[in-house]
Order: C-alpha cells, then structure tokens, then sequence
C-alpha cells in the first residue's frame, strides 16, 4: 500500500543538520495493524506524519497506492490523503464550536458530498458508533473516551483505506483506552481498514499485526506478531 | 458548505462576544460615517442638476479687475436685456432681481395677515421659468408674469397664505408698496437648488418698487441683480464672453473699460463656487471625502487588527480542518464568510445609526437631505465588499496558511499569525489619524474662540438693533425719544447696518479733490451722532460728527489713512467724496480700526457719514439689567410707529455669531470625526493590548515568579504603546499643522499654531490610550504566575 524508501528528516540547525528520520525505508501493505513504539524522539509522530502527508520528507522517496507522493504538488497530494486517509488525534481535535454530529460530518463537506447523502451517512455512522443520543452535544459535554470515539467517527465517516492514530489512548484511562483498541481491531478485521498507530503501550501495540520499533529516527526492529 | 461557514461563524460569534462587539461597533461607527458622508457629498453634487440642458445654463457674474480682482455673483440691471437685445447667442436669457426679509400682507376681508419671508420675493421676467426647470402647477406658463402686478407663488407659500382656499386671484401686498395678484403655482422647490426663491413677481414693476431708475445704470451692481442665459448649442462660452466684452466697450468709459468685465459662471458651478455666492467650497467636500475614506479604513484596520489577534486562538480549529482535507482556499472563504457576517451585522447597525444621525445633520447645516434609496443601496453594497474583502483577507490569507502539524500541537507563535509589526504599523496608522483630528478640533476651537473674544474694536454686547421700514423724519424722530426714555436705555443710534454687517456698501472715491478717483474702494456707513458712542467705536484723531440732517462731514478709519500713507491727524480737514461724487464733504475724524466684517475678511477702509435717507436699523445700547421690560417697551413703540409693520429685534452679538456659522458646522463636524476616530482607534488600542497580553502570558509569568511587581509588568505594556503613540503624533504633528495651515488661510486674522496645541494633543491621546490600555494590561498583570506557567 505505501513504501517509503531512503526516507530522511532533519532540522538546519546552525550549520548542523540534526536528523528527527534518518535514512529510514519502510513498506506497508493494505490490510495491516502496525503499532510504532520506541522512547520520546525516536521520530514516531514525524514518521506518522509524513505518512499522513501533513509534513514533508527532507530527503528520500515516498509512494502510496501507487502514486510518486514525492512529485506531487501540493493539491493533488491534497487529494489523495482526502481519498484515502483517515486521522485520529492523542488530543481528539474535535472543532468545539460543532456538534458531535457536524463535526463527524466535516470531511464529507470537503469532499463535496451533497447535504442529503452527507446527513444519510452521518447518520449511519452515529448509529454504528451507538451515539445517536449525543449527536446534538458539543464535545466539552462529552468524556474523554467519547470524544475520542467522535474522532474516530469523523477519521471513518470519509471510508479511508488508512487510519493513522497517533497515541489514540493518550489521555484515556485503560477501560476506555481498551475498547478504542477493541474498536481498532474491529476495524481492521471486519472492514479491511489499515490502521498504523503509534503508541507507548506494550498492551495496546499488541493488537497490531506488526510493532515497529524506533529509535534516533531509524527501525530498530520490527516484529510480526 | 456556506450554511457550514455561517454556522460556525455565528458560533465563534456567539463564544467572543467582547472580540464580535468590538468589531461590530468599530465597522458599524465607519460604515455610519461613509453612509452620512457619501449622503452629504451626493447632496450638494446633486444641487440645480435638475435643469433641462443644464450643461447650457450660465449665470452672469461681473469681475473687478482693480489692484486685485473681485468677483460678484450679480451683474447691472441692464446688462441681462442688453446681452438679450444685441446678440442672437442665446435661446433664452432673463433677469432677476431678489430682495430678501421683505413683509407680505394679505386682506382678507377686515383680517389682515403679515408675513415675514426670509428668501423674499424676487422680480422675475417670465423667460426665467423657460430656463431653469420649476414647473407650474397652475397657471399658464406663456402668461404669467408677462402682464405688471402679477405673482406666481410655490405650493407651499400658497398653503401659508390662503390655506387650502385656492390661491389663484388672491392679492399679495409687498412691503406695503405694491400689489400683485397671483396668476401660478409652482410645485415646491425641490431641496437641491439654490434659487430659494419662492415668490415671483412681474419683473415690469421693479422700478415702481425701488423708486429709483435702476433700468439704466450701469455702474452699480446690487447683490440680488441677476441674470441668466440659456447658450444656443453650438455658441462656446468664449464666444458668449467676447459678446459681454462688447457690453462693456459700448457702455463703460475711460478707466472703468479697464475694470469691468462680465463672465458666465455654469450652472453646475454655483453650488460651489465661494467667489459668486456658492455654499459649498469644494475643497471642504474633498476633505469630508477624505475624512470618510480614513474612517472607513481605521475601522479596517481595527477589524484586521483584532481578527489576526484572534487568529491564536483559531489556530487548532484552522489545523484540524486542514487534516479533515480542507484546502487553503477553502479556509480563506471560510473566513471572508465570518467577515461578511459581521460586516452585514455592522452594515445593519450603521444603517440604523445614519437614520437616526440624518435629521440632526440637516438641523446642523439646515438642509434638507434625504437618504436617495437606489444610489445609497448601490453604495452600501461596493462599502460592504470593499470592507469584507479589505478586512477579511488578510486574516484568512494569514489563517489559510498555517502549518497545520504546528497549530495541532499549539506551537504557533508570533511569527505564525504575521508580523506583529503589522500589526503596530496599523495601530500608528489610527492613532496618526485621530491626532490629526484632534489637533484639527483643538485649532478650530481656539481660532472660533478668538473670533469670539477677541477685541473686535466695538462694543458687541447689549446692543440690540431694530430694522426701519420706513425713513419718514418725523417718525424716527418721535420714536427715538420715546425709546430714550425707556428704562436701560443708553445710547440710540440711527444707522445703516452696525460695524460689522452682512450688508455693506462699497464706493470708489476721490480724495481731497484729486481728479482720478484712488485705485481702491471705500465701505461707506450710514450712521448719525451718536453712532460711535453707541457702539464704543473709539477716536484716534479729529472730533466726532456734529448733529445735521444730511451729510456735512465724514468720519473715516485708521486703514483708510495709511492706506493713502498718511498720518491719521493728517486726514483731517481734507474733502472726500463718494458716490460718484454725489456726496463731498470734509473729513472731522478718524476712527481707531475696528472688524467691519467677521475675522475671514480684512478690514477694509471705511467712512461714516450722516445720511437718512440710507438708515435701515435703529441701533440701541442697552443695560441688560431690565432687559425684559426694555424689550417689551420697545417692541410696543415700535409698533406703534410702523403699524403696518412686522416687528423684530436682533441682538449684535448673535448676527455677529452668524459670521462663523460655517466654521460653527466644521468645528462640530470635525468633533464628531475627531471622537468616532478616537473610538475606532481605542478599540483597536484594545485588540492589541488584549493581543499583547495572550502572547506575553509566559513572559510575564516567567517575570514574576522571578520578582517582577506589577508596575514592572505594567510598564511592558506601556513602553510598547508610549512608543507607538510617539511615533504616531511624529507623523500626525506635520500633517495636522499643514493642513490646519491651509485651514487658518481663510482668515485675515488667527492665531497661530503654536507647541501648546500639539502638546495637549498628544497628552489627550495618552490618556485616551492609558485608560484603554489600562484595564486589561492590569488584569494581565495581576494573573496568577502558576497557572500561566502551567498550560506549558
């Protein structure tokens, strides 16, 4: 599904050039689980969003589904991350002045789906997460647990073939954080999503398929579980 | 997508009350200015647009070509009939001849009406109404007026006059001399001309009312005379005027060939010309221009002052739609939307607030404007994109750009939300323009105070003046000892017009019998023995005029002596004649100079001499202890002596207050842009302060916690703003002194602009900014150290 290939990141830092990736090359296929794990700076968050699209490599080749995402301009990378990802955040980043409902139907107005459709598949959505009764609140209403469900509502609500989740239990407690995991497996399961999730949680990494090890910006190991 | 923006709009609305308030009443208060101000500009622009083939109609005017060229709006009786008789390059040319506060009586059986009318009534030949486009509602445009004693009346005058009866036939007396009989209606004027006339009568009757025979002279040239012509299509205004100067060859002589010229002044030109009698000098609708341009452009910079402000706090909102997949485009609209709402809202507002401004404007400049329903429309809609896209692009281009990887994890800063410099260089912008205001009021208010209070060279106050109807000796004779023996009463004079008066008449002259007539002219009053006493008029040389009945000797100014380089005392004894040497007598004494206009004009030579026949006002000194029994007295004597007569008194100093009208209408104008400005500006002071005080959170919990008191953390604020201020009075200072330079031209005699001036200037905006400032620099020093610390 996406293979990135001599993949490097650093920051200019008079004169010196101080490495977040370094040289780090990396193939995923559709249909896997992948957990990064690794200590604070080791490049997790920047690995995820460079494959995200939200950040760019300094150096090296980067391809999804096919496409040279190195030679992109920035629209049509736009558009193929619009197509086919799905992000969930540590902090939720729900848009608090929209409901639960507006904000799960966000990404549809972006993607230039009619009113009637977008409501039709918000619809099934809020049904399939069971908040139907929280569509009208605003996510300070809502726990941490449910907020986070939002957000990952709002991640699938577009269909994307790829959920990256970063620390998507970070500010739950375990109960909750469980069935986020619970829910991922699901996911991946049932509906073929891939998901890579970057995580400190021994437990949680091992609802992967894979646990990807990082350190100073490279693979240190990876596992198949 | 749209109802998504709005949706969201209306939500950040909702959340930042102060943030939407403050916007909303900073555009709103722009807006109101630029309506009301394109409201008057269009108004006076609009003025005698009205006439059919107005680009044709000229009025004639007559230039002085002496030591310096005067103008007069008004030209010889017999000028507008001799351009009509000797030359075919008119289609239409008429005569008018306007007379002001005069009496109208109407009988109606043994009840007798008076009627005081203000604008008059003007002798009018019927071509007059072919020219100029006020149509007849009744009455037979071919005849009216063609016939002696025939009135044409508008509408309304007629509803004054006879009620709902109709007018048509009725009888009209004026000034108790002559009757006409009203043979039209016109449709009342409309408020954009400014032929206020509203009572016509037969132009033939004009010599029975001025008893004299104005028809032939061509050397005098009464104020009301005028003329106007409607050019035949293909005759160039050169070709017109090389006509008059053939006039001018055929009927002058000697040096006056020299001097006299007569022009055509258009139509369009009337309304604006100051030289001829126009109302509104172009120069004050630029600068009104100009003032709505700049207000509407401080509350711009306000807008995107406090929207960049703002934009911090939407940074995570701006970073998740982005990961959502929103385009930068799509934000940028997003967030001209958000504008657009609070522009409409604004828009809304100011709407409501013109309406209720309207009516106190045409009170202040006695107008009558009136909102012009489709032209305003149009330009609400051009003020409301140009303010949407000028205020909101530059926060939605500053939005649409962020990284949204930074502003997810709150590491936005400064340098993020553009330049903070930005953000000053618009601050100094506003405060540049409120000082420039400020400084205009302060200069405006000490110059009117002077023309107030300064020595005018006569005495101004308790000296009530009563108009003459008639000059018959005997009357005013009896009435004066009668009115001498009221309670209070001091002085009484008989007079033509006090020192300083609207009405003036200026005469050449011969001096001491030189043969030339003096290449200046000379303000002659009419004034008896008692003139000078009673109006604390003071002597520099010579004795004061000795009691006659006509005029056996002159009184003269100080001007008048050095203007011939002479001494005062050397004037003395010497003859002066004027008039057109119809009246010589020798000089006695000369007066110290006093204003004999208001402080625009310079004081010009002037002579007091003795002339009944010329008095028009009965000039009382008064003790203003029992001023209402006086009064009552007065009025009741008056009466008496006129009792076909409208009664009516003027104190001095009021009719001198008159004379800076105009400036009294700047003066509140400039006030009222001077406070919105300054309004605009502290809401801008505001939004950056509170700006200031989000990002500085950190510094000043870092400061305390490292010892710092509040005067310490008051004083970053105010370094900050002191510094801006400074740099803002550095530019407004040479501006507001060009400017109020320019403005001070227009008097002879001012004051100057002097440091003290700017220094209050800039002291009022520093309180002004302190108190803004103050509160919420304040509440941000007095924040708790560890929870600012501890969002880290």
């Amino acid at each position: 599904m996406l293979s990135l290939q001599h993949i490097s990141k650093y920051y200019q830092v008079s004169g010196l050039k101080n490495f977040v990736l370094n040289d780090l090359s990396l193939e995923i296929d559709e249909g896997e689980f992948i957990s990064i794990m690794g200590p604070s700076g080791s490049g997790k968050s920047s690995l995820l969003n460079i494959i995200g699209m939200l950040d760019e490599p300094s150096e090296g080749y980067q391809y999804f589904v096919g496409n040279a995402v190195h030679q992109l301009k920035e629209k049509q990378r736009s558009a193929l991350y619009k197509q086919y990802i799905g992000f969930v955040f540590q902090a939720y980043h729900l848009i608090d002045e929209l409901t639960v409902a507006e904000n799960i139907e966000t990404p549809l107005i972006y993607q230039d789906f009619k009113s009637a459709e977008r409501k039709a598949m918000v619809a099934d959505m809020l049904d399939r997460f069971n908040i139907v009764g929280k569509k009208d609140l605003f996510p300070a209403q809502l726990s941490g647990g449910q907020q986070q469900l939002v957000g990952i509502a709002r991640a699938l609500i577009a269909k994307p073939k790829l959920l990256l989740a970063d620390e998507p239990t970070g500010n739950l407690n375990s109960k909750q954080g469980e069935e986020i995991m619970e829910l991922f497996r699901k996911l991946n399961k049932e509906d073929g999503v891939t998901i890579i999730q970057v995580t400190h949680s021994e437990k949680n990494a091992e609802y992967g398929s894979r646990i990807i090890n990082l350190l100073d910006g490279k693979v240190e190991s990876s596992k198949q579980l | 997508m749209i109802k998504n923006y709005i949706k969201i709009a209306w939500r950040n609305l909702k959340r930042n009350k102060t943030y939407a308030a403050i916007s909303v009443i900073g555009l709103a208060l722009g807006i109101t200015c630029g309506i009301l101000i394109f409201t008057l500009i269009t108004y006076h622009l609009s003025f005698d647009t009205f006439h059919r083939n107005s680009n044709r109609i000229y009025k004639l005017y007559t230039e002085w070509h002496e030591e310096e060229v005067n103008k007069a709006g008004a030209v010889p009786q017999p000028l507008g009939k001799a351009f009509r008789n000797d030359f075919s390059l008119s289609e239409k040319t008429a005569r008018v001849i306007n007379f002001h506060d005069n009496l109208i009586t109407i009988t109606k059986g043994n009840v007798v009406k008076k009627f005081r009318e203000e604008q008059g009534v003007a002798f009018t030949e019927p071509e007059y109404f072919d020219i100029l486009n006020f149509p007849l509602l009744k009455g037979d445009k071919k005849t009216v007026l063609v016939q002696p004693n025939e009135a044409i009346v508008t509408e309304k005058i007629a509803h004054k006059y006879f009620g709902d009866d109709n007018a048509i036939g009725k009888v009209i007396r004026l000034d108790n001399k002559l009757n006409f009989t009203i043979t039209g209606i016109l449709k009342d004027l409309p408020a954009n001309t400014d032929r206020k006339q509203e009572i016509y009568v037969s132009y033939s009757n004009m010599d029975q009312y001025t008893d004299k025979e104005r028809e032939g002279n061509w050397g005098g040239v009464y104020s009301g005379s005028q003329a106007f012509t409607l050019l035949k299509p293909n005759v160039t205004v050169a070709q017109a005027e090389s006509g008059l100067a053939e006039l001018v060859k055929k009927h002058f002589t000697g040096r006056d060939l020299k001097v006299w010229r007569f022009k055509l002044q258009p139509i369009a030109d009337m309304h604006f010309n100051p030289d001829l009698g126009g109302y509104a000098d172009k120069k004050y609708l630029w600068a009104l221009f100009f003032i709505g341009v700049f207000l509407i452009i401080t509350a711009c910079v306000n807008f995107v002052n406090l929207a960049t402000a703002q934009a911090l706090n939407r940074s995570k909102e701006v970073g998740i739609r982005k990961v959502l997949g929103s385009l930068p485009h799509q934000l940028f609209w997003q967030f001209i939307a958000e504008t657009a709402l609070i522009t409409i809202v604004a828009v809304i507002v100011a709407v409501c607030l013109s309406l209720l401004a309207l009516p106190a404007i045409n009170n202040l400049f006695h107008s009558q404007m009136a909102f012009n329903g489709q032209e305003l429309t149009v330009f609400i809609v051009i003020i409301s994109l140009v303010v949407i896209f000028l205020s909101g692009s530059y926060p939605g281009l500053v939005l649409a750009r962020f990284q949204p990887i930074l502003a997810l994890k709150s590491k936005l800063s400064q340098k993020h939300v553009g330049g903070f410099s930005l953000r000053r260089i618009l601050v100094v912008t506003q405060f540049s323009i409120s000082q420039v205001l400020i400084i205009g009021t302060i200069i405006i208010v000490s110059q009117l105070h002077y023309s107030q209070t300064t020595d005018l060279g006569f005495d101004k106050d308790a000296v009530l003046l009563l108009p003459l109807p008639q000059n018959d000796k005997v009357k005013l004779s009896t009435m004066k000892n009668r009115i001498n023996e009221v309670q209070g009463v001091e002085k009484v004079s008989y007079c033509y017009g006090a020192p300083a008066s609207h009405s003036n008449n200026t005469t050449g002259f011969n001096y001491d019998n030189r043969p030339e007539e003096e290449h200046w002219s000379i303000n002659t009053k009419a004034g008896d023995e008692n003139y000078i006493s009673t109006f604390g008029v003071k002597l520099v040389a010579g004795r004061n005029l000795f009691k006659a009945d006509t005029v056996r000797e002159f009184l003269v100014n100080e001007t008048f002596a050095r203007k011939l380089n002479l001494k005062p005392q050397d004037v003395i004894g010497k003859t002066l004649s004027v008039n057109g040497k119809s009246v010589t007598a020798p000089i006695v004494g000369v007066m110290k100079d006093f204003y004999n206009y208001s402080l625009h004009t310079e004081i010009s030579p002037v002579c007091i001499y003795i002339a009944p026949d010329s008095y028009s006002s009965l000039a009382i000194k008064m003790n203003m202890r029992n001023a209402k029994v006086s009064l009552a007295s007065f009025e009741k004597i008056w009466s008496e002596t006129f009792p076909d007569e409208l009664y009516s008194y003027k104190f001095l100093d009021d009719s001198i207050r008159e004379f800076y009208e105009m400036d009294n209408i700047q003066l509140k104008l400039v006030e009222a842009f001077a406070c919105i400005a300054i309004v605009i500006g502290c809401l801008g002071l505001y939004g950056l302060v509170s700006f200031m005080a989000v990002r500085k959170t950190k510094e000043i919990g870092v400061r305390k916690v490292l010892g710092a008191n509040i005067s310490h953390v008051l004083w970053l604020f105010g370094k900050e703003f002191s510094f801006l201020l400074l740099i803002a009075f550095v530019i407004a200072a040479p501006l507001a002194w060009w400017a109020m330079h320019n403005y001070l031209q227009d008097f002879k005699y001012r004051i100057s602009i002097g440091p003290g001036i700017f220094l209050i200037s800039i002291l009022s905006t520093f309180i002004i900014a302190a108190v803004t400032v103050g509160y919420r620099s304040i509440t941000a020093a007095l924040a708790n150290p560890v929870k600012s610390l501890r969002s880290e």
